[in-house]
């Protein structure tokens, strides 16, 4: 097992690499949510959120995994009332209710996600979700809200936002720490 | 002595380590001396409901008041988990 990893350089990298068939599977992870249909033990709700692993270098980081969340922990406490604070604060208004936003990881299931990172040698490199309803003035809805941003803050992740708008012209894009200014292009290799 | 594993997105405030070795009774004392040798951890502590801390896979239940309560053994592994979060 590394005593080190390079998970440092996130920040200062200038390019991330997907293979195409990891964006596959977060299309089509996403495209199910969509439509519905749910593993055992997942959280029943419309909503995706992921996590890419994979190898940092000097100029690059290089997506290898993806790991499904299943456990949304958004409606258990103690977290539950931190996001319902967050969410009151930062999140635009719309038709879905704020108590059915945003997904928080469940401890438990992060825990093993980054044990099992650990045992194959593979960083943490960004989490992602999907955004599904076009507002007027972000038509695509392919960048971080004020939401996105507050709850990345700190985290050393890159946010990928996921625009499903158009399920069949879906859009992935990278910020870290879900700021727009420290958008990093995106290659699928 | 117990070893404190730091999940990758924290790294950047331990110098790139992902083990932290501490000579520490319980948790408490362990939680402290690792915050005060890498002080840029410091935030996971300001929103105390959001930091999980395991002990050899198990959850600590109760919060901050109950890691004194902790005793930790040799090899014993603690684990930090700050959740990840998005709209």
């Amino acid at each position: 097992m590394m005593e080190k990893n390079q998970g440092s350089n996130l920040a200062n990298i200038e390019e991330i690499h997907i293979p195409k068939q990891l964006w596959q599977q977060i299309k089509d992870h996403c495209r199910r949510k969509l439509e519905g249909k749910y593993l055992p033990g997942e959280t029943k709700v419309k909503r995706a959120y992921g996590l890419l692993a994979g190898t940092v270098h000097d100029k690059f980081a290089s997506c290898q995994k993806v790991f499904f969340f299943k456990k949304n922990a958004r409606m258990v406490e103690p977290l539950k009332s931190y996001m319902d604070s967050v969410m009151e604060r930062y999140a635009v208004a719309s038709k879905t209710p704020l108590s059915q936003r945003g997904w928080i990881t469940d401890p438990e299931e992060l825990r093993q996600c980054y044990e099992m990172c650990d045992k194959e040698g593979l960083t943490a490199i960004g989490t992602y979700h999907m955004h599904i309803v076009p507002w007027d003035h972000d038509p695509l809805r392919d960048t971080p809200t004020k939401l996105d941003r507050v709850l990345a803050k700190n985290s050393s992740l890159y946010c990928f936002i996921v625009s499903m708008v158009d399920p069949e012209k879906p859009i992935i894009r990278a910020f870290y720490e879900g700021i727009k200014e420290k958008e990093v292009p995106i290659v699928f290799t | 002595m117990a070893k404190i594993i730091i999940p990758s997105p924290l790294r950047r405030h331990t110098d790139n380590r992902r083990e932290i070795v501490m000579d520490a009774p319980d948790l408490a004392t362990a939680m402290k001396g690792l915050l005060d040798q890498y002080q840029g951890l410091n935030f996971i502590t300001e929103e105390p409901e959001l930091l999980s801390v395991f002990v050899n896979g198990k959850l600590v239940e109760g919060g901050q008041e109950k890691w004194k309560e902790v005793a930790l053994n040799d090899n014993d592994e603690v684990t930090l988990i700050i959740p990840i979060a998005g709209g």
